[in-house]
């Protein structure tokens, strides 16, 4: 199962505005301009390892998926540590201070709650580190619940490495990182498919018209440079939709998202 | 020793004979006398007819030639519940021999009942006697006792016959431990009540006693109640902990199978083997339980499937949901060709998958399988109005020059069969001019399908219908280049255009 979207195009879009390009081998991490609509999104310190690439740490508890992961990133992904449960994740993330955290949604140890409990108690203590939830599963409460808890973004585990290194170095960036499968859900959750559609650009509980447009192009298979091709605006704009879309997926209430994660017990 | 079905009073005599092998004639002779001899026969009769369980079978098994006395005798319960014994009996008749089995070793496991109604009985028979001759027996203290004994060897009962397994009406079984209970209560008091100086602390003393009485009857069943909880709880933590293995392992097979499809290369078998088996325990983990993307929210219309019956050629696929169809055609067109579908859906769909519609999305998707030869992406959405399915590949390209044969296959049965549908169909080079992009739209109020009309009811639905009014438009490769970028605009105003209610 790939994700197409992770991976730019190879051709590149002449409606594109200029984006942070992220080439195999930049030696420094790109110092983004926080993006105004992401008030969540912390100022990126001047990390102490930046000239080294980009720091992450991957928490899996199959030491033959880290190792493998580990091999197959990008040059310019740099690995600071692995942990295989939520315990051991929570110490290192804090110890650590990565830019970017691998996490798995499934994980043993700590109280059960796998990637979600890793990100509740080392989010705050942590500040500057996003997460990207990995995940093998198409169990959509498995996703949502990762999400809601605070990950940036969710990829499958086949994804190759190029891919994870892709979507590691966008969360990394501020960019919420969306796959065909979620952006399907998204459009189903919020009531898009039965035609609801936000009045207000602070509406939480639906997807304003444009949202919509991105997420079905995004479910369809188009990358996101795709997507600002096919809809005329700038790849920025279209992270600016997706990061739109995930705060909602995040703070929404709507009935949907809370009855079925109840019905799970998730909260 | 057991007591026959058939009975006079309660089959005590005939039973006793049967197990004795005297005349039933004698012992009803001997049991009157000894009711003749101060009730002494009554109450022994009246304790073995407690404490006697019934005996089950069928009394034709017997031979019809003995007379029907003679066939009240009945085997002994050994007997009665030997496994011989119930071969060849019908259903009923052996449920019942189980019964009298199990009432049987009840009886056995549990003397305490008997061990408590004998010594009732004995009381009252000795205290009869000694009555009879003269002593002073003091019945205030006897009686009393007499009715303990019985109420609590009757608890005891009901709780050997609800440990023998043998199934009771819950009403029955009610009324007889009340009863028990009871008894019991009032035998206590009775002490009291009678003693010769009642006082305060005669109450208090009673009241006690009452409560410990109860409580001495209801031990069997709180000691069960616990123990049935313990093991209750006990089973659902060993759930519990199997789920989670299971789930770990799960989780590393498909960890596994998702390595082997990057080492091995999308193109080899062993890519193509793991993926197989991949998609075939991800359908059971994920598919079955409903839980997977595309079936938790949405209130969206049925898929009205009423629409294409008629359209026939989806071949085979079964009364299932249009999801769930078109990942069993990604399956095995995966098996053909090497190719990957990524299969996207949102909205809910009832009832069977629109035969038509299926056809035409396996049509599509085959096109892109034979053509591609790497990831696509199918997208399938069923919204309040109109089901949309998009398969956008990644290959080459539609090139109708190379492929007349398929270019055929696709204008016929792609978009000749939309059409005929009452639908939409629109073949176009995918995002970025790379590969194709083919859009089925169906509208689930269900359109008159006439083929001889170009445009059904839902133009509005699809903006590039007029593309698809003739097959031309398909026939000319030119045409289809050249479109790229007039088409690019449009798939964003079709979707916009597809959400509204």
């Amino acid at each position: 199962m790939s994700e197409p979207h992770g991976t730019p195009g190879p051709g590149t879009d002449p409606g594109s505005a200029p984006t942070p390009p992220t080439p195999p081998t930049p030696p420094t991490l790109p110092t983004l301009p926080t993006l105004p609509t992401l008030p969540t999104l912390p100022t990126l310190p001047t990390l102490p390892a930046s000239t080294a690439g980009l720091p992450v740490v991957i928490v899996d508890d199959h030491s033959i998926f880290r190792s493998g992961l580990r091999a197959e990133l990008d040059a310019d992904i740099r690995v600071l540590g692995e942990a295989a449960t939520v315990d051991e994740a929570i110490a290192l993330v804090v110890a650590l201070q990565p830019r970017v955290v691998l996490l798995d949604v499934h994980l043993p140890g700590g109280r059960g709650g796998g990637g979600s409990e890793v990100i509740h108690d080392a989010a705050h203590r942590a500040p500057h580190t996003l997460f990207l939830a990995l995940s093998v599963s198409d169990a959509a409460d498995d996703v949502v619940r990762v999400i809601r808890a605070g990950a940036r973004g969710y990829i499958t585990k086949s994804s190759s490495g190029a891919e994870v290194s892709e979507a590691a170095r966008r969360v990394a960036d501020g960019d919420a990182v969306f796959s065909p499968r979620l952006a399907g859900f998204v459009l189903d959750a919020f009531g898009a498919v039965a035609g609801e559609t936000a009045e207000t650009t602070e509406e939480l509980d639906r997807l304003s018209a444009r949202e919509q447009e991105v997420m079905r192009l995004i479910a369809r298979g188009y990358t996101y440079k795709e997507v600002a091709g096919s809809l005329f605006i700038s790849p920025k704009t279209v992270e600016t939709h997706v990061s739109a879309v995930l705060r909602k997926l995040q703070l929404s209430s709507r009935y949907e998202l809370t009855a079925w994660a109840l019905e799970r017990k998730l909260l | 020793m057991s007591r026959p079905r058939q009975r006079i009073i309660a089959g005590v005599c005939a039973g006793f004979a049967e197990h004795t092998g005297l005349s039933v004639t004698v012992v009803r002779t001997a049991t009157l006398l000894l009711i003749l001899a101060g009730g002494a026969g009554a109450l022994l009769y009246a304790w073995l007819w407690v404490t006697t369980p019934t005996a089950t079978a069928n009394p034709v098994r017997f031979g019809a030639a003995e007379l029907p006395k003679a066939s009240l005798a009945r085997p002994a319960p050994g007997y009665a519940g030997s496994p011989g014994s119930r071969h060849g009996l019908g259903g009923p008749a052996d449920a019942a021999a189980e019964r009298a089995a199990a009432a049987a070793s009840s009886a056995r496991s549990a003397p305490i009942t008997e061990i408590l109604l004998g010594l009732a009985l004995l009381a009252a028979g000795l205290t009869l006697v000694a009555s009879r001759l003269g002593a002073d027996i003091p019945l205030a203290v006897v009686i009393p006792a007499i009715v303990v004994l019985s109420g609590t060897a009757l608890a005891w009962r009901q709780f050997a016959d609800i440990r023998g397994g043998s199934e009771q009406h819950s009403s029955a079984l009610l009324v007889r431990a009340l009863g028990a209970l009871v008894l019991v209560a009032v035998g206590i008091l009775l002490f009291f009540v009678t003693s010769d100086s009642p006082d305060g602390w005669t109450v208090v003393i009673a009241s006690a006693s009452v409560l410990l009485g109860v409580v001495v009857v209801i031990a069997p069943w709180l000691v069960r109640l616990s123990r049935d909880l313990a093991d209750e709880r006990a089973g659902r933590a060993r759930e519990a902990e199997r789920a989670e293995i299971a789930a770990h392992l799960h989780d590393s097979v498909l960890q596994t199978l998702a390595l082997i499809q990057q080492k091995a290369g999308p193109q080899s078998d062993a890519a193509r083997l793991a993926r197989a088996q991949e998609r075939e325990l991800r359908e059971w983990l994920f598919t079955g339980t409903g839980t997977g993307f595309g079936t938790a929210a949405g209130t969206a219309a049925s898929t009205a499937a009423g629409t294409d019956a008629g359209a026939g050629g989806a071949g085979g696929i079964p009364d299932v949901d249009l999801p769930t169809a078109l990942r069993r055609i990604g399956a095995e067109l995966e098996a053909d060709f090497p190719v990957q579908f990524d299969i996207v859906s949102a909205g809910s769909s009832l009832g069977p998958a629109p035969e038509g519609l299926l056809a035409a999305g396996r049509e599509a998707m085959l096109n892109a399988a034979r053509h591609s030869g790497g990831p696509v992406s199918v997208y399938l959405e069923t919204g309040a109005n109109a089901v949309s399915l998009s398969v956008t590949d990644r290959g080459p390209g539609f090139r109708l020059d190379d492929v007349p044969d398929d270019r055929h296959g696709v204008r016929e049965s792609v978009i000749g069969r939309m059409r005929r549908l009452g639908g939409t169909a629109l073949v176009r080079p995918g995002p970025g001019g790379a590969g194709t992009e083919i859009l089925l739209t169906l509208p689930t109020v269900p359109a008159p399908a006439d083929p001889a009309l170009p445009h059904p009811t839902n133009s509005t639905d699809f903006v590039m219908t007029t593309h698809l009014s003739g097959p031309e438009t398909i026939e000319d490769p030119k045409n289809s280049v050249e479109a790229v970028h007039p088409d690019r605009t449009l798939p964003a105003a079709a979707d916009a255009d597809g959400s509204r209610p």
